[in-house]
């Protein structure tokens, strides 16, 4: 038998039978298993091997296999009543606790979900076209000699054309003009709308609902019009189905066209915007300048047959405007690159010729506050809990007396979280339906909770296990290690680790809060500074008219009669809003010019009184004057001044877009984009005012006053026109309205994350006061006075949130550069404004905690003291 | 079959232990009902049955020695209980009643 005992029966069988069967059988089962095969091996060893293992597998069977049973408890429905009843009985109990556990998790949950939904809907813009992917979109580099590139969405139209006809790799190029503001007309009913010039393939490259009408067709013809559902309703009522089509519309007065389809108002889910299409066939007759390489035009989108490819045509359309318009006196240094259409939207910025961001770092910033207001939330329930620890210690005791698993405590704290998680984000969800109304009308936005999709659950789902996870891992993991005797004595000391572990957290809490403060400041001094930066101009008390074509003409007699008005105190005319300058020429030559360099000059188009009435600074020379011939005079400003190597200007030779002449001056740099762009060269011109697009007034008071008087003068001029203004200052301000938005947006959830710590901060120093009851009280009838209790008390949150300050300091300085930093002109980060944050963050924080303090300091000892 | 019910493999198991007397453990079993009835028999098939008549309190059982040769694990002897002893008797008895019922032309198979 002795050399028997040494055939050991194949092992892996063997560990499958001890795990799958009933213990009580195990045993003898695996001893007559092994007895057979022993009895076999003397046969043959494979066939012993293979019957045992077949035996094995005959033994998976019910009555052999053990009863299915976890240990941990939680199957069981009698430990999940238990459980349910302890949670529900602790709540009740400590309602204060529960109070303050409960509203951390629900504004969390709240306000993180609401930014969620703003993140969410600016990442599906422009993402419902079917062939999205594969539709990409070319912008123009234009270099400036020494200077930095500029970048354009208008294009050559020829090199639209080219696409079309040579390259393999396209499929099909759609032209569509900039947002177009026209006057629709059908009898008496008008309306002003945006709209496109589109070429026909515009329709099926891009997935707009049509309603009537056809994808092929609709715009082939040049008479056509299409428009949208809402301007079809405003013509033909809700009958438009039976009676829009053929319909004709007067455009602007002059051109007449016939309603060929009608497409779904455009959602707001599209960055492209619009309220009618006309054909761009219409506007490339009337304009044979687009013709030239030279010349940008419309915006050119394509599909590529294979994304792939990209690279290939990118390559090869690089550099053709060089190569074809070679020679030609507007020629530029120019280069056209290709961006894919769905990124356009968050990424819309170029520097130097590539992308630099946009949008998508309004997407970041927001999600990361989402996010640090989660943790700060679950932080708070973790502190708390931990915190509370020693109240459940005996429960924990007991529970462990009575045979309880330490895993089964730890789940049980854990599915104590996640039940609370639940019920916080249950009334979140109600929240968020009456918040969501206010919040919409603030970004500007249709935001919804979409509860019939699966993605809307989901992220319910997982947020609340997130947050029940993350804020019940800690008191899970901490609970079930107390020694049983301690925690029945109610002795529990807590560990020094888990006061470490949560000091650490209120430090990281507060440095969250104190990092986010420096960051809104710093965005709060940036607009600050920009919107009163002297910008080289008066734009206060400034307003711009818009003027027709027919004003335009006429802008003698409405310059003579506007000036007449009280208040007024000048009047000029110019090609458009001062600070908004978006005519650009790059063939302007003048006296000594490097024949291969390149330079994009703006161009102001104005009469003589513009210098005047802007209050711009004339550095060098003289101003426009009305009783000299000064149609061919230029005055340009120090950068142009600089660019073109003068030493002296004036008096050069200068000469574009076909007019001749001199420089008379130079003005002082104003900024004519908004301060995320340098200031570039401009000349400006008083050759014909005629062709000017608004009437600049300056006055000294009673804008709206004036405004009455001006409308009456206009529509007297030009019969059908509608006043359209505004005040240079205000639409200078609207530059920054995202920034603006932002800066709101951030300003609000910087006090949510604020009070979000505060709340932690309230309960972990109530529940310290509440400990050291007994010791206040010795202390009391020692004779300590409250402020010296307080201080007391106070005093380790203090030494916390100073850490919280130091460590916020670095990272907020960061990002703060790193956000000023991508605007051209830029305010500085003063060491002040670290200090503000850091007060602010202090006081809030100590105001906290010694409002609990007092409280306990002010207890007669006696009732402390009394028991025991 | 009267208030006691088992299947005809449950019978043969339990009247081998009987068989087997004060030698009744898996291995034996299996091989004496191999042996008797030429059939193969699973060690599940018989352990499951030995379970099952044991639940029903048929069967008992009791761990006797171990040896080497089964791994230090111990044998785990069957006898058959007082209860599965009336059990036994109760199929036999109710096969012969069964046989003494049948009429004697039954079986008579030469006008067949």
């Amino acid at each position: 038998m002795s050399s028997s005992s040494e055939i050991s029966p194949p092992k892996l069988p063997t560990r499958f039978l001890r795990w799958f069967c009933n213990p009580n059988l195990i045993e003898d089962v695996e001893g007559d298993l092994s007895e057979l095969y022993a009895e076999r091996f003397t046969e043959s060893q494979p066939k012993a091997k293979l019957k045992y293992l077949l035996d094995v597998l005959l033994l998976f069977r019910p009555g052999i296999i053990k009863n299915i049973e976890l240990k941990n408890g939680l199957i069981h429905t009698a430990m999940i009543k238990n459980y349910l009843k302890i949670i529900f009985r602790n709540a009740l109990r400590y309602k204060g606790f529960t109070t303050l556990n409960l509203l951390g998790l629900i504004v969390g949950i709240t306000t993180s979900t609401t930014i969620f939904l703003w993140v969410n809907d600016e990442v599906s813009i422009d993402k419902f076209h079917v062939e999205g992917d594969r539709i990409y979109q070319l912008f123009r580099n234009m270099k400036q000699s020494g200077r930095e590139v500029r970048t354009t969405f208008t294009v050559p139209k020829p090199a639209a054309d080219l696409m079309r006809e040579e390259y393999p790799e396209v499929d099909q190029v759609a032209q569509v003009s900039w947002p177009i503001e026209t006057r629709l007309e059908l009898e008496d009913d008008r309306t002003d709308e945006v709209g496109f010039y589109v070429t026909p393939s515009f329709l099926s490259m891009f997935s707009f609902e049509l309603l009537e009408g056809d994808r092929q067709t609709s715009l082939a013809d040049l008479s056509s019009i299409m428009i949208s559902r809402s301007v079809a309703e405003k013509f033909f009522g809700s009958g438009w189905k039976d009676t829009a089509l053929g319909q004709t519309l007067t455009l602007d007065d002059e051109q007449k066209a016939t309603v060929t389809g009608v497409f779904e108002n455009v959602g707001d889910n599209s960055s492209l915007q619009f309220d009618w299409l006309l054909p761009a066939e219409v506007y490339y007759k009337e304009n044979t300048w687009v013709d030239d390489w030279g010349n940008g035009s419309f915006r050119v989108y394509f599909t590529l047959r294979d994304q792939q490819n990209a690279p290939i045509v990118g390559e090869r359309i690089k550099n053709s405007i060089k190569e074809y318009a070679a020679g030609q006196d507007n020629a530029g240094d120019e280069e056209l690159i290709l961006h894919k259409f769905q990124d356009y939207y968050l990424y819309s910025n170029f520097k130097n010729g590539v992308i630099d961001g946009g949008r998508i770092e309004y997407v970041k910033i927001l999600t990361a506050i989402a996010l640090l207001i989660l943790i700060i939330a679950c932080i708070n329930f973790t502190n708390l809990a931990t915190a509370r620890s020693s109240r459940r210690s005996k429960e924990v005791g007991l529970r462990k007396v009575m045979g309880a698993h330490k895993s089964s405590i730890g789940n049980q704290f854990l599915f104590e979280s996640v039940l609370t998680a639940t019920f916080a984000m249950g009334i979140s969800l109600v929240l968020i339906q009456l918040i969501l109304p206010y919040f919409n009308q603030m970004v500007d936005k249709n935001l919804f909770m979409d509860f019939s999709s699966l993605s809307t659950w989901i992220y319910i789902l997982g947020i609340i296990l997130i947050v029940g996870l993350l804020s019940g891992s800690y008191p899970a993991l901490l609970l079930p290690r107390f020694k049983i005797v301690n925690s029945l004595k109610g002795v529990v000391r807590q560990s020094s680790g888990a006061a470490m572990m949560r000091k650490g957290l209120v430090v990281f809490q507060f440095a969250i809060s104190t990092f986010l403060i420096i960051s809104i400041s710093v965005v709060y001094k940036q607009l600050n500074y920009v919107l009163d930066k002297d910008l080289g101009l008066n734009k206060t008390n400034l307003i711009s008219v818009s003027l027709n074509y027919e004003l335009g003409e006429r802008w003698e007699t409405l310059k003579d009669e506007i000036g007449k008005i009280p208040y007024v105190k000048n009047v000029s005319v110019a090609a458009g809003n001062p600070l908004e300058t978006n005519w650009s020429t790059s063939s302007a030559s003048w006296e000594g010019k490097d024949p291969n360099a390149d330079y994009e000059i703006n161009i102001m188009l104005t009469d003589k009184s513009f210098i005047e009435t802007t209050e711009i600074q004339i550095l060098q020379g003289r101003d426009f004057s009305s009783d000299l011939g000064d149609s061919t005079s230029f005055l340009i400003n120090e950068v142009a001044a600089e660019v073109m190597g003068f030493d002296d200007p004036i008096n050069k030779k200068l000469s574009f877009w076909g007019i001749e002449g001199r420089v008379i001056g130079v003005i002082k740099n104003y900024h004519m984009q908004d301060l995320h762009e340098s200031i570039s060269p401009l000349i400006i011109s008083c050759f014909n005012p005629a062709q000017s697009g608004v009437a600049l007034v300056r006055v000294s008071d009673n804008p709206s006053e004036v405004l009455v008087k001006i409308e009456e003068i206009l529509t007297s001029l030009s019969s059908g026109y509608e006043l359209d203004y505004n005040y240079v200052d205000e639409a200078y301000a609207e530059n920054y309205s995202t920034e603006f938005l932002i800066s709101n947006l951030v300003k609000i959830f910087v006090c949510i994350s604020i009070f979000l710590s505060c709340l932690g901060l309230f309960g972990l120093s109530a529940f310290t006061a509440e400990q050291r009851s007994k010791e206040i009280g010795v202390r009391k009838v020692h004779g300590a006075s409250v402020r010296h209790l307080v201080l007391l008390l106070s005093k380790d949150y203090s030494i916390l949130m100073i850490f919280a300050f130091i460590l916020a300091i670095p990272f907020g300085y960061y990002y703060a550069q790193q956000w000023l930093d991508g605007f051209e002109f830029r305010t500085t980060i003063s060491p002040f404004l670290f200090v503000v944050a850091g007060l602010i963050t202090f006081i809030i924080g100590a105001l906290t905690v010694s409002f609990k303090s007092y409280q306990a300091a002010r207890i007669n000892p006696v009732k402390t003291l009394k028991d025991e | 079959m009267g208030k006691y019910s088992i299947g005809e493999f449950e019978e043969v198991v339990m009247l081998t232990v009987a068989v087997l007397y004060k030698d009744a453990y898996g291995i034996s079993i299996k091989e004496e009902i191999e042996n008797r009835l030429e059939r193969k028999v699973s060690v599940g098939a018989m352990r499951t049955a030995l379970n099952r008549l044991e639940k029903k309190g048929y069967l008992d059982s009791e761990f006797g020695e171990a040896t080497a040769v089964r791994g230090g694990k111990r044998k785990r002897y069957f006898k058959v209980t007082p209860l599965g002893k009336r059990v036994l008797e109760q199929v036999m008895e109710t096969r012969k009643q069964l046989w003494d019922s049948i009429p004697s032309v039954a079986f008579d198979f030469k006008f067949a």
